[in-house]
């Protein structure tokens, strides 16, 4: 069977700026068809940028791109036909009503009347715009904008769709609607590329996962394979009843911890092993006089690996991801 | 050879889909009823105050200058308003060449010129009591200036920015620099060699002879020269909007 996507040495250099802004960087990688693809990195990683050059918007400086077997530099007709695409800015025509967005979309992609009229009633009630469906898209809010880009990306039923963060922004309720129909394409054999940097997203939708950091692919796998090759970033999380000020870098000097975390009223302890850390973390707590609150040991989630290879802190979305600057203490000589 | 005449027929009626669309979207937008509409009135009438001329003479006048803004509008006005707002992207990624695509385009600021200039020619026959010597060549020849002066506003359109305003400014500036070597203000009869032979790099000079010759049945230059003039920098205009769409993708607009 042909790859859905294939991508040998992928580069893009934007010639923009003084000598060209490397953005992706000879990236390797393939997607199997009725594959749900994750491609995860923080902000400015390169994730826009490769999912631009692999929907023909914009050329890469180098590399080879074959979608669906068809290679783009040569023939890109054919896999323009079967695919969908939903960018990162809901890219509806504002002056036009939800129903015309889709006739226009299901006209350009040279679908059959029929097809069209039956395929926009069936969007537009499985994502609840069934009602505004006269309404221009200028009064629609964003969640409603952002179903209804995804309506025009899959009206034609493409074999291979590509999201740009389909959902952040949005409240739950949208952001789950979208995440079960990604499921549901998936499911019904569509493969699926999408770029993300909500971690836990891309653990619950997605059979393998990349991790894309200053446009080098980092690793990818399955996320539960991820989590198992990052073994070393197991924690324990402890709160106590009092704090002190050179609390953290005493936790931070107990043996078997790598880096400590405060989140909330809990410190997260990372280590190789919380068996070999709990007896000293208790004696540390006996000699502090520290009560304890709670205590956890937590398996390594997708976002501790993510951020073991990208170097950014939970939750902090940073433009030049570092260790250092973001509060997060590594022991010196680790 | 069926499938390469069914792919052009698919093509053509996807450059028509894109045409309506903009159409349903754009023709009422403030700016495209300022630069298209209101301008090349406003400007007929400002340059026609207190000047002695012939109602067909007005009308001829009238009419290239018509279509000769109106048809340039569109392309700097809506393709980079399609870029900033994404649904630029849109059309890109679709199943079409992007000939396909500026066709549509073009076809766009044509349709609009097509539709103002009517208007010119009804005020032409209403209240400046104009007659058209050849009512076939007048409408041919709105149709192939519309579309030739839509390519050369699409070549504005086509450079790589998300900013309306950007090419709006170099769009205006060209198209004033030609209107006004061209033979619309000052007819060629009148004007000395120097200036003449200037005025033979303006299309536009070739659009106003075209519409003498339809209106007042008589032109300065050979009217298969206007056509063909006409017609070959409509095609080679195409040109400099491909590079630049090409341009667009490496940058990244
Ligand atoms: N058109 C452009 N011209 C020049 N540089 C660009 C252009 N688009 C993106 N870049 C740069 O390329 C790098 C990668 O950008 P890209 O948009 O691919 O990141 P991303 O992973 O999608 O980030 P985000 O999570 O913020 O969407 C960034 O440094 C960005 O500034
Ligand atoms: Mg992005």
């Amino acid at each position: 069977m042909t790859h859905a996507i294939e991508v040998h040495d992928l580069t893009k250099i934007y010639p923009s700026s003084g000598q060209g802004l490397l953005a992706v960087d000879h990236i390797n990688f393939t997607v199997e068809q009725g594959e749900v693809f994750g491609f995860l990195g923080p902000n400015g990683a390169g994730k826009s940028t490769t999912q631009r050059m692999l929907t023909t918007l914009l050329t890469p400086t180098e590399g080879q791109l074959l979608i669906l077997g068809y290679d783009l530099a040569d023939n890109a007709y054919p896999a323009k036909r079967q695919i969908g695409l939903v960018p990162e800015e809901s890219n509806v025509y504002t002056e036009l009503t939800a129903w015309d967005n889709l006739m226009f979309t299901g006209r350009l992609y040279r679908m059959s009347k029929t097809d069209r009229v039956v395929r926009a009633e069936e969007l537009l009630k499985d994502f609840g715009l069934w009602e505004k469906k006269d309404v221009k898209a200028e009064e629609f809010s964003k969640g409603m904008k952002r179903r209804l880009s995804i309506a025009m990306a899959i009206i034609h039923k493409p074999a291979l769709l590509f999201l740009d963060e389909p959902t952040p922004g949005l409240d739950v309720q949208s952001a789950r609607t979208i995440q079960n129909l990604i499921r549901q394409l998936s499911s019904e054999g569509t493969t699926v590329f999408m770029t993300t940097h909500q971690i836990e997203e891309a653990n619950q939708l997605c059979d393998r996962v990349a991790i894309i950091n200053h446009g080098k692919i980092a690793a990818i796998d399955t996320p539960e394979k991820l989590k198992q090759t990052f073994q070393q970033v197991q924690s324990v999380e402890i709160s106590f009843t009092v704090s002190f000020d050179d609390l953290e870098e005493k936790l931070a000097t107990l043996p078997e911890v790598s880096t400590v975390l405060k989140i909330g009223d809990k410190w997260r302890l990372y280590t190789e092993s919380p068996p070999a850390l709990l007896p000293h973390l208790i004696k540390f707590t006996e000699k502090e006089n520290l009560d304890i609150v709670s205590l956890n040991t937590l398996a390594p989630s997708l976002e501790d690996v993510f951020l073991q290879i990208t170097g950014q802190q939970i939750g902090s979305v940073s433009e030049e991801p570092s260790s250092q600057k973001l509060g997060m203490k590594r022991k010196k000589g680790k | 050879m069926k499938n390469f005449w069914t792919r052009i027929i698919e093509e053509l009626s996807q450059a028509w889909i894109v045409t309506l669309k903009d159409i349903k979207v754009y023709y009422l937008r403030p700016g495209m009823i300022m630069f298209g509409f209101l301008m090349p009135f406003f400007m007929f009438f400002s340059f026609s105050v207190k000047r002695e001329m012939s109602a067909g003479d007005g009308m001829a006048r009238l009419l290239a200058l018509t279509i000769f803004f109106t048809a340039a509008a569109a392309g700097p006005f809506i393709i980079p308003t399609e870029r900033r707002l994404g649904t630029y992207d849109r059309l890109l990624a679709a199943p079409m060449s992007l000939l396909t695509l500026l066709l549509g385009k073009i076809a766009v600021g044509a349709f609009f010129a097509i539709a103002v200039s009517s208007i010119a020619v009804i005020i032409g026959i209403l209240f400046l009591d104009a007659s058209i010597a050849q009512p076939i060549l007048m409408i041919a020849g709105i149709f192939i200036g519309s579309f030739t002066f839509s390519t050369m506003g699409l070549i504005f359109g086509s450079i790589p920015t998300r900013n309306p305003g950007d090419v709006q400014m170099p769009s205006t500036l060209i198209r004033w620099v030609l209107l006004f070597i061209s033979g619309v203000f000052v007819p060629l009869s009148e004007m000395s060699t120097v200036a003449r032979g200037i005025s033979y790099i303006s299309p536009l000079t070739y659009s106003q002879d075209l519409m003498n010759h339809a209106v007042l049945g008589t032109g300065e230059l050979a009217l298969w020269l206007n056509l063909s003039v006409l017609f070959l920098s409509g095609v080679i205009f195409l040109l400099p909007s491909i590079k630049l769409h090409k341009r667009g993708r490496v940058l990244g607009y």
